[in-house]
């Protein structure tokens, strides 16, 4: 019983020091930095989604320099977690807070309405608040455009697409590339595989691998790492990237094109109006006019003639001339989903649960 | 000289309190060295753990909040390990609640919205207990092992509760998951993050204690646990109590599983799998099956998770380091209890 | 034979104490064995005989006292290095792999084993030696396709292939038919021309004259005498263990059978794994107020018996009747519910729960009624007021009724199933070798109490290896071998000589494996 009293006290002793040693560094000081805190879904040496953003936070880190101090958190679970990662957060002096994914919007709204005097920037989703906004790019511009240099390349003309979950981003995005493709080649194919994750290198070289043993020889993805590329490209077929530049990581010109993001461009300036108090709450869209999306450069193995018409078509879209879901559309099953002369309303885009005409696969 | 393990004559109960803090004591101290081999203070990292999860009221709540489903899951696992039936497979029947309150939410539209909350627990409840009674009944008729059983059956649940929100109950307009349940519908909170789930994880410690420490049927359970073939010769049906315990085990884990996705998810979607079924084995395994205890292992576990995510913060260490520390205390801690029912002893070699 | 030799003794303990809590087990006890000799270690149950030799063997280690072996100073530490020394013990419970064969089991945890062992050499090695002692054991039999004797066979041939020179053996003969145990005591005797020498734990006076050249009396721990074999009674060795004057005789009311208790009408049980049923067409009737012995060599049906009757094993043919109530497919608890207890033949797998207390051990039969329950919930105060009871009645030796059941001896253990199972007792009491591991004065008191339950009414079945305990409790006798009943004889107009050719199937004496 003594003994056991003994540790009692000793353990009350380190408890209380470590306490100590807390309220220490808890002392607030003056002339901080103004405090960003990043969300991570995966780790950013995931060569993927979450790297890209990363980029996207080291140049706002090197644009602002010690006027800023980002706080990362990466692996984050999209459940209770989230909520209490965007909390500590806000208790760790944060001014704004980016998440990066998607299922994060419920927490991030929750968090938000109960501390007004943060301000909350929400990748990928649809709800907002007088202090939360939400943004995302305009990939499926990219996705086509990659979509015609598939299709031109592909000697057989089916193309395969690993895709994470339905959601209308991924959705539309496909749609994109599909169109795209059928753009150079009416009769292209587009085969498709559901993983049911951001994540998973093996299930998602698991599911390119299917795809090559159907014959198909080009593989473009929506996810987050390198493995469905490298499938593709061990067995000597093409590869179109996703989110980094996969011809510079993987080191071979069968990846004929990546189509990328630039966080940067959209995170300096909501970081700067949340520092001159100018921030407002918007849903966000960003496209080829702000630079938020881009195209890797083109392999070699592409005709550069071709390669012209897709930089013409780029263009286009830059220039407001033409966009990808204008004019007629049909879905997979013949449906007639858009008349002719019609242009597609963001609303819809933002809730696209069909595929076009030449894609192999269902949404649910 | 050398060391060996030999087993106590007796049970030590000062031993029981003993043992689990001087592992924890030994668990700081690999956590130290592991924390100065990265270069960072450890007396600073377990500050910020212990500040991460009790430092501000808002913090305790969320240590709270995390502790209630792995609390039932510790109590349902708890029991089927009674019978030392290895029920791995907290997890799918948690997801099964899940899956069962969110059936409700979403098509028993002929309930009053007052009725889906207390009606898609019970559903919840049942799921889970089906669930678990496969395994059980798998095993009571054909003496089926459970621990394969029950684990695969995780993942069947699992990838079916996937189907589920990415397919079959996916919101119309939504991404993943399924619709929103409605508000009047959500468990109350009741302490700021805390909700009301707390009073039914804490009223069934006291209705469990009270099942397996003073009634006839909780004597049985531990005849089976202890001996079973005594048991059976003194008229206990194995099988009965197989299947009866798994059941009840199943239940408790459904209940946790439809509980915490009513308080904090209100939808069923990705993250239902966040391995409380899991962890639950850990405590019913450290808190020696006692449901007091379990309450307990059940806060240091939820803190030592809640803290962890705080080094991110605080240290600007990468997540990998806070598992790497939750791994590290749990390592010894369980590795402890062995020391229950051992001790260690010198031997000293004679000089030849 | 039993020359006196001025040899060094192959072992010497000195001093030997151990303490176990709230017992102690060796109370400054010294031990000398000479080469050549057998010692016979005399004691009740729980005087400390198993604790001493478990020491000896590097099971356990002694808190104060030394141990020599051929002269030098040991440090025992573990059963290898008592092994190393030449040592070996052969324990009650054989510590046999049952689904491998006998040259496996002897191998067995060998140290210096190659990693793929040459099996043909340590067959025939294994021959060689078996045929050196006459011990018959094909070495390609799988264990549990032997018989006791056998198994105890293989038990002698492991410690003799590790080139054992000094043999332990804790109660050898309690699973032996007589004539086995002749064959045993002629294998011993073989082995210690030899140069070999032996201790024999045992608490039977008969074995002790037969087998042995000293005799050391052990009580509470402590030594009590040292003799030459030759110059004492069997009287004299039981007041010695006792500490008093033992009856040899029971007092018993006349024979008075009532009604029809048990009815077993042309029961089979078949085994799955055998080509031979466990039980092959059996019939027996028992009367209240009378009890029924089963006489034969263990292994030949009579705990499948008292399993089918109690509900246990599933009945494959034929009928049970109880009360006249029919019950050959009632479950354990129906069984206990018509008012049968049942001492089983294994008290550690099956009796008891080693784990629980003594005072839950002794509720077990009783948690279900009002004595200790009530609407569901166990009431401790009653439970303690009950074991305290039988624990006095039965004079269980324990610290308290909060000890583990495990901790306690193997007499108390036994004591603690009796207890629980004759109290509990309404009506039928199956007994399975109820003084099986029981001292002198612990055995007595058994029979005693089975007298004493027939003439209160209770009709009891008892199962016994042992003919001359048989004819000293039961009114009759039923002989079982290989699954049937070789006859049942009034107790008063049959004789050992008639009983021991039944038990051996009237013509054969080894039964086919």
């Amino acid at each position: 019983m003594k003994k056991l009293l003994v540790l009692l006290v000793l353990l009350l002793a380190i408890t209380s020091l470590v306490f100590a040693q807390g309220v220490k560094e808890a002392a607030p000081k003056a002339d901080e930095p103004f405090k960003v805190g990043i969300i991570y879904i995966s780790s950013p040496g995931d060569m993927g989604y979450s790297y890209m953003h990363d980029q996207g936070t080291k140049a706002a880190e090197a644009y602002f320099g010690n006027k800023i101090e980002v706080i990362r958190m990466e692996n984050v679970p999209e459940n209770d977690s989230a909520a209490r990662a965007m909390e500590q957060m806000v208790d760790a002096g944060c001014k704004i807070i980016f998440a990066n994914s998607y299922n994060y919007q419920d927490y991030m709204l929750q968090v938000a309405k109960e501390n007004p005097e943060v301000y909350f920037e929400h990748c990928s989703g649809y709800l907002d608040n007088p202090n939360m906004s939400n943004y995302f790019g305009r990939m499926y511009q990219m996705r086509y455009l990659s979509g015609m240099i598939a299709a031109k390349m592909s000697p057989t003309g089916k193309l395969g697409y690993i895709g994470a979950f339905n959601t209308p981003e991924v959705v539309r995005g496909l749609n994109g590339f599909a169109l795209g493709a059928r753009a150079v080649n009416p009769k292209a194919t587009i085969t498709v595989v559901w993983t049911n994750t951001w994540y998973d290198p093996s299930l998602e070289r698991q599911g390119a691998v299917a795809l090559l043993n159907q014959g198909i020889d080009v593989i473009a993805q929506h996810q987050d790492t390198t493995e469905p590329a490298k499938a593709a490209v061990e067995r000597g077929k093409y590869a179109i990237g996703y989110n980094a530049d996969f011809r510079d990581i993987i080191k071979d010109d069968h990846v004929l094109v990546s189509t990328m993001w630039n966080w940067g461009n959209y995170m300096i300036p909501s970081i700067e109006s949340a520092m001159n108090g100018t921030w407002k709450s918007q849903s966000y869209w960003g496209g080829l006019e702000d630079d938020m999306i881009h195209l890797s450069p083109i392999s070699p193995l592409v005709p550069k003639d071709f390669q012209a018409k897709v930089m013409a078509k780029q263009d286009e879209i830059a220039q407001g001339k033409w966009d990808v879901f204008w004019g007629e559309l049909k879905d997979n099953t013949g449906v007639i989903r858009q008349k002719a002369g019609e242009k597609m309303a963001d609303a819809k885009m933002l809730t696209m649960d069909w595929f076009v005409e030449g894609v192999i696969g269902t949404v649910k | 000289m050398r060391l060996a393990v030999v087993k106590r004559d007796t049970k030590s109960k000062s031993m029981a309190v003993l043992i689990p803090l001087i592992s924890f004591i030994v668990s700081l101290i690999l956590g130290a060295i592991v924390l100065l081999a990265s270069k960072s203070s450890p007396l600073q990292a377990y500050s910020a753990m212990l500040k991460g999860a009790f430092g501000n009221a808002r913090r305790f709540q969320y240590t709270i909040v995390e502790a209630i489903p792995l609390l039932m899951c510790g109590l349902g696992v708890g029991i089927a390990f009674r019978l030392k039936f290895w029920n791995i497979g907290a997890e799918g029947q948690y997801v099964w609640g899940a899956i069962g309150i969110t059936w409700v939410m979403q098509f028993w539209k002929f309930l009053p919205t007052f009725m889906l909350l207390p009606i898609g627990l019970v559903v919840g409840m049942l799921l889970g207990a089906a669930w678990a009674g496969i395994p059980g009944f798998l095993k009571a008729q054909w003496s089926v092992d459970e621990t394969l059983t029950t684990l695969m059956l995780n993942y069947v649940a699992i990838g079916f509760a996937e189907y589920l929100y990415i397919n079959a109950w996916k919101a119309p307009y939504g991404n993943m998951g399924t619709p929103e349940f409605p508000e009047e519908a959500w468990l109350t909170q009741v302490w700021g993050k805390v909700h009301s789930g707390l009073f039914i994880a804490l009223a069934l410690v006291v209705i469990l204690w009270f099942l397996l420490y003073k009634t006839r049927w909780g004597f049985e359970l531990n005849m089976i646990g202890k001996n079973p073939r005594a048991a059976r010769y003194q008229g206990v049906s194995i099988k009965t109590n197989i299947v009866l315990a798994m059941l009840i085990s199943g239940a408790i884990c459904g209940l946790a599983g439809s509980m915490n996705t009513a308080a904090i998810a209100h939808r069923l979607t990705k993250g239902v799998d966040s391995g409380y079924g899991f962890t639950g084995i850990i405590i019913a395994w450290m808190a020696g099956l006692h449901p007091f205890a379990s309450i307990l292992v059940a806060i240091v576990i939820a803190a030592l998770k809640t803290g962890a995510e705080s080094l991110q913060i605080a240290m600007k260490l990468p997540e990998s380091m806070g598992e790497v520390l939750q791994g590290l205390v749990l390592l010894p801690l369980l590795a402890g209890t062995i020391f229950i029912e051992h001790r260690l002893k010198i031997i000293k070699q004679e000089a030849q | 034979m039993n020359q006196q030799t001025l040899l060094t003794p192959v072992v010497r303990m000195e001093h030997i104490s151990k303490h176990f809590p709230g017992v102690l087990a060796n109370d400054q006890v010294s031990l000398e064995l000479y080469p050549g000799q057998v010692l016979a270690l005399l004691g009740e149950n729980g005087a400390g005989k198993s604790t001493l030799m478990n020491m000896l063997v590097g099971l356990y280690r002694p808190d104060s006292g030394s141990i020599y072996i051929r002269g030098e100073l040991a440090d025992i530490q573990s059963p290898q290095d008592s092994m190393a020394l030449g040592i070996g013990m052969i324990h009650q419970e054989f510590m046999l792999v049952g689904n491998m064969t006998v040259a496996e089991n002897i191998i067995l945890g060998l140290r210096d084993l190659p990693f793929v062992p040459k099996l043909d050499e340590i067959k025939t090695k294994i021959t060689e030696l078996s045929q050196r002692y006459n011990l018959q054991v094909d070495p390609d039999a799988v264990i549990h396709d032997l018989s006791v004797g056998e198994q105890q066979r293989v038990e002698i041939l492991k410690l003799v292939y590790r080139g054992a020179e000094i043999l332990i053996l804790d109660e050898p003969t309690a699973v032996l038919t007589p004539g086995e145990s002749r064959d045993l005591n002629k294998i011993i005797k073989k082995m210690l021309n030899e140069g070999k020498s032996a201790i024999f734990i045992t608490h039977k006076m008969d074995e002790v004259i037969e087998f042995s050249h000293k005799v050391q009396v052990l009580r509470r721990g402590k030594t009590v005498n040292i003799c030459d074999t030759k110059e004492v009674t069997p009287r004299d060795l039981a007041n010695m263990m006792v500490g008093r004057d033992i009856l040899f005789s029971l007092d018993r009311c006349p024979f008075n059978p009532g009604g029809v208790k048990l009815k077993v009408e042309h029961v089979t049980v078949n085994n799955p794994l055998g080509s031979r049923p466990f039980l092959d067409d059996v019939s027996l009737e028992i009367h209240q107020g009378e009890i029924l012995g089963i006489a034969g060599v263990a292994g030949n049906g009579q705990s499948q018996l008292t399993e089918v009757i109690t509900g246990l094993l599933p009945c494959s043919a034929g009928k049970i009747y109880i009360d006249n109530k029919e019950m050959s497919h009632a479950t354990p608890l129906q069984i206990i519910r018509a008012g049968v207890s049942h001492i089983p033949s294994d008290r550690g797998a099956m009796g008891t729960v080693g784990d629980m207390s003594v005072g839950e051990n002794l509720s077990m039969k009783k948690y279900r009624t009002k004595e200790i329950s009530q609407g569901g919930i166990i009431k401790r105060s009653f439970m303690r007021a009950f074991a305290d009871k039988l624990i006095k009645t039965f004079v269980i030796k324990t610290p308290d009724q909060n000890t583990c059941v495990k901790f306690l001896s193997g007499g108390n253990i036994q004591k603690t199933v009796l207890a629980r199972e004759i109290d509990s007792c309404g009506g039928l009491l199956i007994a399975v070798y109820p003084s099986r591991g029981l001292d002198v004065g612990a055995t007595e008191a058994v029979r005693q109490n089975l007298i004493s339950q027939r003439d209160k009414g209770n009709a009891i079945l008892l199962v016994s290896e042992e003919l001359e305990e048989l004819q000293m409790v039961a009114d009759k006798i039923a002989v079982m071998f290989e699954g049937r009943i070789m006859g049942i004889k009034d107790v008063k107009e049959t004789n050992t000589e008639e009983l021991g050719l039944l038990m051996a199937g009237t013509t054969t004496v080894r039964r086919d494996a």
